[in-house]
């Protein structure tokens, strides 16, 4: 279940009305913003596929410009991996060399 | 995961993206302490695209488990885009190639074999090869994704050792036409300045580059300078597509493909007749060229550019904008207190690729928008190591290292003497560049060829006609990589390499600046450092052919643990030896310095004191490029002391417009143009095993104008066939506002064979160059049926 720390930047004037929208968003915890347009916010999602669904989601908002991802952890998702319980195998397929 | 571990690494997150905007919150540092026990943070650059961004690698248990964004550097500030933050995924990846794999035939199936087998198979191969052929038999093709280091071991086994100039690698098809605007215009490879200019321009020129999904992180930057001075700075996009980058410009100018050569010369040209020229600075540094040898005059550049009037070149263009549209962007670019252009592919993978960046630059030029704060023509590049390894490191068939001329004599010997090689050795005639190396594979000329970490089946323009020769039983392929690639498929010997973090090197990126990142982890399996895989196959080369002068070539190396000191003495030697002096001096960015730097070193940086101090911002200025004092022939301020401009002037060109070697006609009526989507690296063999990016966008699809669509009775999501006059795709539509009329665009990263863009792009080369034109190309655009179900292929 990974955490990201990600800077929202939209338009300084139309930050309440983003803000409002993030605030309805599932995953999503807003810490702060400034007057500039950037929004402090912390994703918390059941997976990274869900994580990334997330930020398209904001990011297809007509009042973001963009989404700043500075800090990652997956851990359980790491744990998983290594101990080969959830495989980070694509949907695809391997053909025989 | 216990809760309060989660509320610990949860304000962490919070503090760390807060901290990067300056943004106080009420929580206590404490957090973080709690968050990163039994996490080691391990300094490096990000794997993915030529930004450079710095991060750190978490690693808890021995394993990796997250990524953050380093705030100290100049190059990312501390954020990274999401396509970054995955790439270590690939570590532990199941897929990961973990032993020697060999097979005689390639319609065999591969085997497992040892490390000794196999470095004797490829030992004997290339031996035999040599033997047969001698160094126009052998090839080596390699990757701005490779590390410096690899890079330069890779050409000097090749050169000193194997006596072949064939040495190249897949920034020969994203960057070349940018080294030769650089050095025709400039007289020097890569740009004058740098990053750091973002944050002080007042005008951005876009053109051919879709910066906020291909360089999401630059993007944030221009983005930051434009949204914090909305009335000040101004923003040109210049494109045939409306991207994601448009959302902040103020002015888009979409035009015919193939044209903006015309509307460059039209900025010009109003440059000129509106006297917003620097005269003085002209005067002082600049000549006018119509040929290497051929000077003109200004008066002869202002005669050319009466062909292009803005009423003329918005003709050209399409007449998708108006001239007085022409006169604004010139106006604002020449007229801002700094301008900074910023491009890629648009520019580079052209017909007239260096024609189209000689153009960009003389803008810059003539209107002094160089040299100074927030003021640079600055090409982006799309690898994180074209610049350091390939450019730099004597990557392709025509250089040596040190931006040292294959051609030029007297640098060959500088070479040769450095490595202890007879005098000699290293031919004097250039090798074959990318396309000419895969012509001769398809001929069977060339009998042996090491792909290391790209997939030219996938990559190549044209590709259906060069997989041809990659089928061919009597050549014979070695790859090295961390997973298998359409290419691996085509491959003999298969070996496996350790990935980023697992090993240690130095990637150079866009803006002169030279990273280090150390080893993390172990590599899985077998896996080795690709230093360590030359060094042992050029041993048993050198044995092989009873040849000491290969044996000296890694004399120095012997015996060196392959984790660290081996690839330290590499680029000890590497830098020491060969960019003393020279315009990428090195020198003082040791391991050592470099370890100690946030964001490493811009060159040129001849000594340990200015590499401290994080290098040279801006190249050419006294009392900041300090080779422009220890080079400095008069008392001007400026100094252009690189390699290719004898009379150390800058020189303004006059090109014509050129159209594209192939254009729409009644049987291939619509333009293709392809490029890169935000979730996606290159052939995706490793974006592609990464779930969460692949099913962001599990594949290709063709963008299509909306008015085009109804014309041709398109609707989203149907299946459409785009054909030209080299092979053909079947995918799904996007009827979208992105591409103009008359242009379809479609993204190359795709392995599936229905969806393979390359099997349609066009294979003409810049004369110049030698870059493919993959930007352009007739092709027919029909539908043939509704919706599809698809599914994603990572071979």
């Amino acid at each position: 279940m990974p955490i990201s720390g990600v800077v929202i930047t939209g338009a300084a004037e139309k930050k309440q009305g983003l803000l409002e929208r993030l605030g309805r968003l599932s995953g999503l915890e807003v810490y702060g913003d400034d007057d500039q347009g950037n929004i402090v916010a912390v994703l918390d999602t059941a997976s990274s596929e869900a994580m990334e669904m997330l930020i398209d989601r904001i990011n297809r908002d007509k009042d973001v410009f963009n989404v700043g991802v500075t800090y990652l952890n997956t851990e359980d998702e790491a744990d998983r991996m290594t101990l080969e319980t959830a495989v980070a195998r694509p949907f695809g397929f391997k053909n025989p060399l | 995961m216990a809760q309060s571990r989660r509320d610990f690494i949860k304000r962490a997150a919070a503090l760390s993206a807060a901290s990067y905007v300056g943004i106080s919150l009420p929580i206590n540092d404490h957090n973080i302490a709690k968050a990163e026990q039994g996490v080691s943070w391990h300094r490096g650059s990000c794997r993915l695209c030529g930004v450079g961004c710095r991060v750190e690698l978490g690693v808890k248990d021995g394993v990796p488990m997250g990524l953050r964004g380093i705030s100290d550097s100049r190059t990312n500030f501390g954020f990274v885009c999401m396509k970054g933050m995955h790439f270590w995924k690939c570590m532990r990846h199941p897929d990961r190639l973990t032993m020697p794999l060999y097979r005689e035939k390639k319609s065999d199936a591969f085997k497992e074999i040892s490390w000794e087998q196999a470095l004797d198979i490829a030992a004997n191969r290339f031996g035999t090869a040599f033997r047969q052929g001698g160094g126009e038999a052998v090839a080596y093709y390699g990757s701005g994704q490779a590390l410096t280091e690899e890079t330069y071991l890779f050409q000097k086994i090749m050169r000193g050792g194997l006596q072949s100039n064939n040495v190249e690698g897949n920034p020969r098809l994203c960057m070349a036409s940018a080294v030769g605007g650089y050095l025709s215009s400039f007289g020097a490879d890569e740009p004058i300045g740098g990053y750091s200019d973002l944050e002080k321009a007042h005008c951005f020129f876009i053109v051919g580059s879709n910066t906020a999904e291909a360089h999401p992180v630059l993007f944030r930057r221009i983005m930051r300078r434009k949204l914090d001075n909305r009335e000040t700075v101004k923003v040109i996009n210049v494109d045939p597509r409306v991207s994601q980058t448009s959302r902040i410009a103020d002015m888009h100018l979409q035009f015919k493909p193939g044209t903006d050569l015309a509307l460059l010369n039209a900025m010009a040209h109003v440059i000129v007749e509106e006297k917003l020229y620097d005269e003085e600075f002209v005067k002082t540094y600049a000549t006018f060229r119509k040929g290497k040898n051929e000077k003109t005059t200004f008066d002869d550049f202002k005669a050319k550019l009466a062909d292009y009037t803005p009423e003329k070149a918005a003709k050209m263009c399409g007449d998708t904008f108006s001239p007085d549209q022409i006169r604004t962007a010139a106006r604002w670019f020449a007229g801002s207190k700094g301008t900074v252009s910023l491009w890629t592919m648009g520019l580079n993978q052209r017909k007239r690729g260096v024609w189209a960046n000689n153009l960009m630059h003389n803008l810059h030029i003539l209107t002094g928008q160089l040299l100074k704060d927030g003021a640079d023509s600055l090409s982006l590049t799309g690898q994180p190591n074209a610049c350091g390894g390939v450019r730099e490191g004597g990557g392709l068939c025509h250089i040596l290292p040190g931006h040292r001329l294959v051609v030029k004599e007297k640098l060959r010997r500088q070479v040769e003497n450095s490595w202890g090689v007879p005098e000699g050795r290293i031919p004097a005639k250039p090798g074959l560049h990318t396309m000419a190396m895969f012509s001769a594979v398809n001929e069977g000329k060339i009998k042996a060829i090491w792909i290391n970490c790209t997939s030219p089946v996938q990559s190549l323009p044209n590709c259906n006609l060069y997989n041809k020769g990659m089928e061919r039983d009597d050549v014979f392929i070695v790859c090295t990589d961390i997973f298998h690639t359409l290419t691996t498929q085509k491959a003999n010997l298969v070996l496996p390499t350790a990935f980023h973090f697992e090993k240690t090197g130095v990637y150079g990126c866009t803006e002169r600046r030279s990273q280090l990142t150390r080893k993390a982890i172990d590599p899985p399996g077998e896996a080795k450092p690709e230093v360590w895989i030359v060094r042992e196959w050029a041993s048993k080369l050198a044995a092989k052919l009873g040849d000491p002068v290969i044996a000296q070539c890694v004399k120095p190396f012997e015996g060196l643990e392959e984790g660290y000191e081996l690839p330290k003495a590499i680029w000890d030697e590497y830098t020491q030896k060969l960019t003393a002096h020279r315009d990428n001096d090195l020198r003082g960015a040791t391991y050592e310095v470099l370890g100690q730097m946030a964001d490493g070193v811009q060159w040129p940086a001849p000594t340990r004191e200015h590499a401290l101090t994080g290098g040279t911002v801006k190249k050419f200025v006294k009392g900041i490029d300090p080779m422009a004092d220890s080079e400095s022939k008069d008392d001007l301020p400026y100094q252009f002391y690189g390699p290719a401009h004898p009379d150390r002037t800058l020189w303004i060109w006059l090109r014509d417009q050129a159209d594209p070697e192939e254009v729409p006609d009644a049987e291939y009526p619509f333009y293709l143009s392809t490029g890169r989507i935000i979730d996606h690296w290159h052939t995706m063999s490793m974006t592609g095993r990464i779930p969460e990016l692949l099913r962001a966008n599990p594949y290709a699809y063709v963008e299509i104008n909306p008015d085009d669509a109804k014309k041709l009775g398109i609707g989203p999501g149907d299946m459409v066939e785009i054909k030209s006059r080299r092979g053909v795709n079947i995918l799904p539509a996007k009827v979208y506002q992105g591409p103009v009329e008359g242009m379809v665009f479609v993204y190359w990263h795709d392995q599936h064979k229905d969806r393979m863009i390359n099997k349609v792009t066009k294979d003409a080369i810049d004369p110049g160059s030698k870059e493919p034109e993959f930007k352009i190309c007739a092709v027919q655009v029909k539908r043939v049926s509704g919706p599809t179900p698809l599914k994603p292929f990572i071979v």
